[in-house]
């Protein structure tokens, strides 16, 4: 089975895909590409309804026999499904209701803060032709209010409110458990992805947080997640950023 | 055996989604009706079930399931009976990507148009304190926004414009994909064919320009085959409104372009 996985810096959706291939040890040619320039829509696939319309804004995009897939916590699950090793969700159905509950938390509500704050914070660098060829036209104007400098102040408390909420329910989470969801998976790998690089951005939300703490390093110790930030070429991988989901519309 | 309880409002939107799945499975529930127009959903004895305040949630046995997708995988692979995901790991991603599609982008848009015509109206005329307290009781932020503009009409123009995009969008998706297929993810029926009837039923009566039998034919003989199946009766039977009996549109053996209501 040829596959073909475009990502950019390990951080976000690419780290958490590329986290997961790697533990599920499954074979993929990797192509770099910059999400934070836009890249994305150039690729041969860019026009697919489901890259184009992709929920998870500048998401990687794993090309499997000729289909593109995005989103990387399903994405995530095709590979536990066709890879190898250890399961990373948990056997009993109760268990996978959990993780895939904790999934949807974290992709509605903390990654289009994450995204907001990350890339207010580190603006990517968009490439003006490439962003015209965007299909969406919602994606298309959360890249136009990240180019124009136009992420306002009004949106901060917001932000950060739903980082200290993620980061409270790890904590919560972790009093009886190394990870979220008893072994290591798909939660500890989503929810490292978008918050590893919140800890600069909203120190106070990990304040007296010890476990989550702990947890964010043990995360990054996991073998298949140091595999995946290895591939970093900036000096702080947690840095990168590009336009992610959209934040609630209307509640 | 654990009895299973779903808190529920109407067989419509995420409320239909664990209803419908619960009964192609075969699996018998309680029925706790929650009537989202009188607030029940913000009442302390179900707080203390969702704290959230989200309908729907399921208990199975001591057991508190919230999250109606989430939900939905949840009763396909604890109970026996018909699957409801195909077994191919490449459609099973195929089935989530629509399931977000649907519940993060495009169902966001119809509920806009539909809390304004609908939900919003139904309880405007009730006392203002009242209502007030009752938006005051709502425990997530964002959906005290979302309350208070369908009930005071605070959608802009802009915005619902922003939705009829979407909608409008969405039902060219919708179509494009079907005409691939039979079903919408994969070629059995599935969660995402649950989930898109759950948004979709009363199309051809909410979008009359932009879906009925000539535009998007491949959408109505979906809609109509999903309507077809035993369960969706009985589910859409146990509905108390007006809004759910806008099914039986799907009744009509075809429904022309003319056609407006």
């Amino acid at each position: 089975m040829s596959m073909t996985l475009y990502h950019g810096e390990p951080n976000g959706p690419s780290l958490a895909v590329l986290a997961t291939l790697f533990a599920k040890e499954v074979r993929a040619e990797l192509v770099r590409i910059d999400l934070g320039s836009g890249q994305r829509h150039g690729l041969p696939c860019a026009q697919e309804p489901r890259v184009a319309m992709s929920v998870e804004g500048e998401g990687p995009v794993l090309v499997v026999e000729g289909e593109a897939m995005t989103d990387s916590v399903f994405i995530a699950c095709y590979l536990d499904d066709v890879g190898q090793g250890a399961a990373l969700r948990p056997a009993d159905p109760y268990g996978r209701w959990e993780t895939m509950r904790w999934c949807r938390q974290v992709t509605e509500r903390t990654a289009p803060a994450a995204a907001y704050l990350g890339c207010r914070a580190h603006p990517p660098r968009a490439d003006a032709a490439l962003l015209e060829r965007i299909g969406s036209v919602d994606l298309r104007a959360r890249w136009e209010q990240v180019t124009a400098g136009r992420l306002s102040d009004d949106r901060l408390p917001d932000c950060r409110s739903k980082i200290r909420q993620a980061v409270e329910n790890i904590e919560a989470r972790l009093e009886a458990r190394q990870w979220l969801m008893g072994a290591f998976s798909i939660a500890d790998i989503e929810s490292f992805a978008w918050l590893t690089g919140m800890v600069a951005l909203v120190p106070a939300a990990f304040v007296g947080k010890p476990r989550t703490r702990q947890w964010l390093e043990r995360v990054r110790a996991q073998p298949a997640v140091a595999q995946a930030l290895s591939l970093a070429r900036s000096a702080d991988p947690a840095a990168s950023w590009s336009v992610g989901p959209e934040i609630n519309r209307w509640g | 055996m654990r009895s299973v309880t779903l808190y529920h409002w109407e067989p419509n939107a995420n409320s239909g989604k664990p209803m419908l799945a619960l009964m192609e499975k075969g699996v018998a529930f309680n029925s706790h009706y929650l009537d989202l127009l009188n607030f029940d959903q913000h009442q302390p004895d179900y707080l203390a079930i969702n704290p959230q305040g989200t309908i729907p949630a399921m208990l199975h046995g001591e057991r508190v399931l919230t999250e109606s997708t989430a939900i939905m995988e949840y009763v396909d692979e604890e109970f026996p009976g018909p699957r409801l995901m195909p077994e191919d790991p490449r459609d099973r991603w195929r089935v989530r990507w629509w399931m977000k599609l649907m519940d993060q982008w495009l169902g966001p848009s119809f509920s806009m148009i539909g809390w304004k015509v609908f939900v919003g109206p139904a309880v405007s005329s009730r006392d203002p304190g009242e209502l007030e307290a009752a938006i005051e009781r709502i425990p997530l932020p964002e959906r005290r926004v979302a309350w208070r503009k369908a009930i005071y009409g605070q959608f802009s123009e802009e915005e619902l414009r922003e939705s009829q995009r979407r909608v409008a969008l969405g039902i060219a998706m919708l179509e494009q994909e079907l005409a691939k297929r039979p079903w919408l993810a994969s070629n059995q029926y599935s969660l995402a064919d649950i989930n898109g009837f759950n948004l979709a039923y009363a199309l051809p009566l909410s979008q009359p320009a932009l879906s009925n039998d000539e535009l998007t034919p491949n959408t109505l003989r979906w809609l109509r085959a999903i309507y077809a199946r035993p369960a969706t009766k009985a589910c859409w039977a146990m509905g108390r409104t007006s809004m759910v009996r806008r099914v039986t549109i799907l009744e009509q053996p075809h429904i022309g372009a003319g056609h407006v209501t």
